[in-house]
């Protein structure tokens, strides 16, 4: 049968376009106003004046801007690679149960992670509480006295990666075991025969098999991570803002605070290209990693 | 589906009759929430019943601070905002510049019997900027001391007339902290973490010595009113270190200090004599409680003071009727007639007629802090201060951490100059 391309590539098109239109709406032409808008001193609404590239100057000069970054990079490092491998860890022992057993244990681990990050803030502001907080406990048998933990400056950024792991771990066990699964059993009995040691047979077999897993699950948390925000902002409550503030935090505060919408977009280019540039640059880097 | 139909139109019509027939419906939004706001229902209610038939206040209660002012602004933008709001006076200065507010003119004031002779001139002119009037006060609150009657009698701080004496003074004040030490571990509570009553009794005790947080020329702090923050910081500091005051405490726990009888004093906003009124009135206090103007540290009293007002936004592509103007304008002006009844969540009325009203004169405890309002401090007028602002996160960043002895006084009287100079420049 004879094949008519035009007509094909014009049917394909029909059935991309409402996604390009939706993309192109929702997405691109938003990204492009938003660099725009980096040009501008605009306020939260409406226009501004074009001023060029002084917002960026006024960027690189910014004390509070150099914070943020550093301290979203702090918190990229406190959970990006031990939320992977927690995941990891807890996927490989819930992928040894069976049946019902594993559903009940892996609902057990999801559960936190259907919580809306409002609860998440709670339960864990209740836990650390000075006066009444179960984890006053192991706290005052380490630092020998209560320990206002969301109020002491370098325990912070840790304490808030440790519940953000607690909370988000749950879709990466979930993502491993899949992963799991899909290695063939076959290879695991060939390895039991030949008589390889369980760390062997992790090291050579089930490590370098789920590996395209790790790289999407360190992927995505990089990109998720570099976004951080509700958390920081809810814990910091009633403390002090300047010190843990993170990078979106900026750029709300920017924004929303001081009414300042074209400066706030130059940080938004300045995010969106470290996200960017991180994202590519680390699945590059993964990918090779898994090829060789 | 024709019945579908049939009832779909008849439905339609129906409403359609009750709109002819409606009052004018005036959109209210406001952040009241506690005592301010089971209050501020009762007053919209007796409202609505009043003008029964004629104006109707349709209220929407939003999250006090940033998310309210944020929402506000969005949806004034967008012609999607309320016919009225409440409105803090010290946050006028960033609601003129960001485009959210309207200009009520005089002529209009006038025409419901409202001008600058009814309010005090420094809460009249808090509302205004650059000589366009943008809300018109409602109230003045402040903070105050609240005290535990039973403990200041053991400690020998009470004159004839069962009043706190010998509290003026910075000097007093901690003598007699130290002898209120005996019945209450912490004898004054106040919240020392984040903003909030921290920026409140730092900017009383900056305004008894004549300090300038805010000069004519954009300098924050000149040379010399560092010292008298620095002063004001290491007094509060005091108090913590003294072990007089609790640490990283936050406002919440604050108040159940002292409600719970363990602290002796309390500083804190009027709004908070609901709580203790209503405690009391349920018999669950457990002591007799009462409220005085902030003692004077320094030179002269002074304290600082914010204003709840009214406002109109400025609804972009939604020209507003005259009709509509109208209703509003009666709102606001019936609101400030009727103020008595908002001074019971603790407030300091606005309008003068009822401030002096024989009324308000013997409402205890507003009656013994009243005097306050002679002698407040409002905050700096700039886009910078007022509630929940950049100046309010400053006050959480750097002088919070000095009263807990995390940071020197001088050291963070300069961060916090340089921070906010390097904000508004």
């Amino acid at each position: 049968m004879l094949r008519n391309h035009s007509r094909e590539t014009a049917v394909a098109l029909l059935f991309v376009l409402p996604f390009v239109l939706i993309y192109g709406v929702l997405f691109l032409w938003p990204t492009v106003q938003m660099v725009l808008l980096s040009f501008t001193d605009a306020p939260l609404i409406g226009p501004g004046k074009w001023i060029g590239i002084e917002n960026y100057v006024e960027m690189f000069d910014d004390r509070r801007f150099w914070t943020s970054v550093r301290n979203t990079a702090y918190f990229v490092a406190l959970t990006v690679i031990p939320n992977t491998l927690i995941g990891l860890a807890i996927a490989m022992m819930v992928s040894r149960l069976k049946g019902w057993q594993q559903s009940i244990i892996l609902a057990m681990f999801f559960l936190p992670y259907i919580l809306p990050v409002s609860v998440v803030y709670r339960i864990w502001n209740w836990m650390f509480n000075l006066q009444f907080g179960i984890m006053q406990y192991p706290l005052t048998w380490i630092f020998g006295e209560a320990t206002p933990v969301f109020r002491t400056q370098w325990m912070f950024m840790p304490a808030v990666a440790f519940v953000t792991i607690w909370w988000t771990c749950g879709f990466n066990i979930l993502l491993f075991l899949s992963g799991l699964r899909s290695i063939s059993t076959d290879i695991y009995e060939a390895a039991a025969l030949d008589n390889a040691s369980r760390w062997t047979i992790f090291r050579r077999i089930t490590w370098p098999l789920i590996w395209p897993v790790t790289a999407l699950v360190l992927t995505i948390q990089l990109i998720l991570q570099l976004k951080i925000f509700d958390q920081v902002y809810l814990f910091v409550q009633g403390g002090r803002p300047d010190p843990s503030m993170v990078l979106v935090q900026y750029i709300y505060n920017q924004a929303f605070q001081k009414n300042e919408g074209g400066y706030a977009a130059a940080v938004s280019v300045a995010l969106f290209v470290i996200v960017i540039v991180f994202s590519v640059l680390q699945f590059q880097f993964l990918r090779a990693r898994g090829e060789k | 589906m024709k019945t579908f139909f049939k009832i779909a139109m008849l439905s339609t019509a129906l409403l359609s009759i009750g709109a002819a027939q409606a009052a004018e419906d005036v959109v209210w939004w406001d952040f009241l929430s506690g005592g301010d706001g089971v209050r501020m229902k009762a007053l919209i209610e007796q409202f609505n019943t009043e003008h029964a038939g004629e104006i109707t206040i349709q209220p929407t209660t939003l999250e006090w601070g940033t998310p309210f002012y944020t929402k506000v602004q969005t949806s004034a933008a967008i012609g999607e905002g309320p016919d009225v709001m409440t409105y803090h006076l010290s946050r006028v200065p960033l609601g003129v510049a960001s485009g959210a507010l309207a200009p009520i003119s005089a002529e209009d004031l006038s025409s419901v019997g409202l001008s600058g002779d009814v309010f005090a001139p420094a809460n009249w002119e808090a509302g205004q900027s650059e000589g366009a009037q943008y809300a018109v006060p409602f109230d003045i609150h402040s903070i105050i001391l609240y005290y535990n009657k039973d403990k200041l009698a053991e400690a020998g701080l009470l004159d004839a007339n069962g009043l706190p004496t010998g509290l003026d003074g910075a000097e007093n004040f901690t003598a007699a902290l130290e002898k209120l030490k005996a019945g209450s571990e912490y004898p004054l509570s106040l919240q020392t973490s984040g903003d909030g009553t921290p920026w409140r009794v730092f900017y009383s005790l900056f305004g008894q010595q004549d300090g300038t947080f805010l000069a004519e020329d954009g300098t924050f702090f000149p040379d010399e009113s560092i010292p008298k923050a620095v002063k004001a910081v290491e007094t509060m500091a005091s108090w913590v270190e003294g072990g007089y005051a609790p640490a990283l405490t936050e406002y919440e726990g604050s108040v159940a200090l002292f409600t719970s009888g363990e602290s002796a004093l309390h500083l804190n906003g009027v709004w908070e004599v609901p709580t203790m009124a209503d405690l009391a009135a349920k018999g669950e206090l457990g002591f007799e409680w009462g409220a005085v103007a902030v003692p004077t540290f320094f030179d002269h009293p002074a304290t600082w003071a914010d204003s709840h007002g009214f406002a109109i936004p400025n609804n972009v592509g939604k020209e507003m009727t005259p009709e509509k103007k109208a209703a509003v304008l009666e709102v606001i002006s019936w609101m400030n007639k009727n103020s008595l009844a908002w001074a019971n969540a603790g407030h300091i009325p606005a309008y003068t007629p009822t401030r002096e009203s024989e009324e308000f004169k013997t409402m205890q405890p507003n009656a013994t802090y009243s005097v306050l309002a002679d002698t407040a401090v409002f905050d700096p007028k700039s886009v910078l201060a007022g509630v929940a602002s950049p100046v309010y996160d400053a006050v959480a960043n750097y002088i919070s951490p000095a009263m807990n002895g995390e940071l020197g006084a001088q050291e963070a009287i300069d961060e916090m100059k340089a921070d906010l100079q390097d904000q508004a420049d």
